[in-house]
């Protein structure tokens, strides 16, 4: 069941990053490759939150599953003649905290409205859970996608050759 | 472009001119700083020029000289404003290679170069299928039930179609941002409305995924690991704008669908 939902898991991330792309304008051939790396990149995220010997965080697991995605994106994009931020910029985005993003801002806005200690402390403390499970998330991912491109530079600088 | 092809040998200002209409054309299209700063680099140097860049938050400020100064010459050309389109950003990669490695000389370059930059944008028909088959992909892996996932697909269907009416009509981005997450979000509570599924808050609250700027949001840490903390504040603080419209949007929702935000 586990390896079922490890499946599903990379499946979604695929289609989800597919289509995320294609809002940004990918050459039509990094699309694939977008989709493979999204697909490597959030199942590795979810075998690392969800397993018994070693339960991570959503920050830890996401800047780790972020490593291998610009780990896997430095490789593949010479064969697909692209930049390697072209295969995996989009291909990170599945794993983008939207979510705790808006709610952050929602957060404040009912901080803003309530004016009660109790409920005003409930809403200032959600703003910053969120807030800094947001920027986290966002700085250990760019972090983690783009340490392989300074560490092989040659390569990854030189996909478009 | 006010530049006249010259296949040997350019002069400082036909190099600088170009140059800084190439680095305003990647920074439009959503390259970070050190791909601008390598590939004007790489050209520069195959033109046999010496440069110094700024790279600004939306400016490019660029000088170009010979080896014995005796040729300089300094240009500011302004961010070229269009949409994040990586399929640009890879065309003038290629070119800046295509130029170092002496397939192309100056000439060569500036058609390329025209060529390239009238690369129309993905068919905006398939990006909004794809956008909303993307969307009801992430309700499912924040685990939606099906009925959540397809409320979520037309949601984005809707709310994107919105997007991209209003931007073509030239309305203020921050506006369209509000008016489509609104409009995503009311259709997006519809599972809590008529209690259709068991996931409900899945499904309003993935319905304004779509909208979350996310390649700024990376490009905007980016630079920062690089040490272009102008453009990364710059950056960081249009996604953030945007992030607030859309939160401003979806609370307008859900206000008037009269659910609760936490």
């Amino acid at each position: 069941m586990w390896f079922v939902n490890i499946f599903w898991d990379g499946f979604f991330a695929a289609i989800a990053a597919i289509g995320f792309a294609s809002i940004s304008n990918p050459p039509k051939r990094a699309y694939l490759y977008c989709a493979v790396i999204a697909a490597i990149g959030h199942s590795i995220r979810y075998i690392l939150m969800n397993n018994t010997l070693l339960t991570m965080g959503i920050i830890p697991a996401s800047t780790i599953a972020a490593f291998f995605v610009g780990l896997v994106a430095v490789f593949l994009a010479p064969r697909a003649k692209c930049p390697a931020e072209t295969c995996f910029f989009p291909a990170l985005l599945p794993m983008i905290p939207g979510m705790y993003a808006y709610r952050t801002i929602g957060a404040l806005l009912l901080c803003l409205h309530h004016s009660e200690e109790e409920i005003f402390n409930h809403y200032l403390y959600l703003l910053s859970y969120n807030g800094f499970t947001c920027i986290f998330i966002v700085l250990g991912m760019v972090i983690g996608a783009t340490l392989p491109v300074f560490m092989l530079k040659n390569l990854s600088f030189q996909a478009t050759r | 472009m006010a530049v006249d092809n010259q296949a040997l040998s350019p002069s400082a200002k036909q190099v600088c001119i170009f140059l800084s209409e190439y680095a305003a054309w990647l920074l439009g299209c959503g390259a970070t700083c050190i791909r601008i700063e390598k590939n004007v680099d790489r050209m520069a140097h195959a033109f046999g020029m010496y440069y110094d860049m700024s790279v600004m938050p939306s400016h490019i400020h660029l000088e170009v000289w010979n080896r014995d100064k005796s040729d300089t010459y300094v240009n500011i050309r302004k961010m070229h404003k269009c949409a994040i389109s990586f399929n640009i950003n890879t065309q003038l990669s290629k070119l800046s290679w295509d130029v170092a490695d002496g397939k192309l000389d100056f000439g060569g370059a500036l058609d390329s170069f025209r060529e390239i930059i009238k690369t129309p944008p993905e068919n905006k028909w398939l990006v909004l299928f794809l956008a909303s088959c993307a969307n009801g992909a992430f309700c499912r892996l924040f685990n939606g039930d099906w009925i959540a996932i397809g409320l979520v697909f037309l949601a984005t269907l809707v709310g994107y179609r919105l997007k991209q009416v209003l931007l073509e009509s030239k309305v203020d981005v921050r506006i369209v941002f509000i008016l489509s997450a609104f409009v995503s979000s009311v259709i997006g509570a519809g599972c809590h409305i008529f209690g259709w599924g068991t996931t409900p808050e899945i499904a309003l609250g993935t319905s304004v995924l779509y909208l979350i700027p996310g390649i700024p949001y990376i490009n905007s840490v980016s630079d920062l690991l690089d040490g272009h903390y102008l453009c990364s504040f710059n950056r960081f603080v249009d996604a953030l704008i945007l992030t607030i419209c859309l939160s401003l949007g979806l609370s307008g929702g859900i206000m008037i669908m009269g659910l609760k935000w936490f």
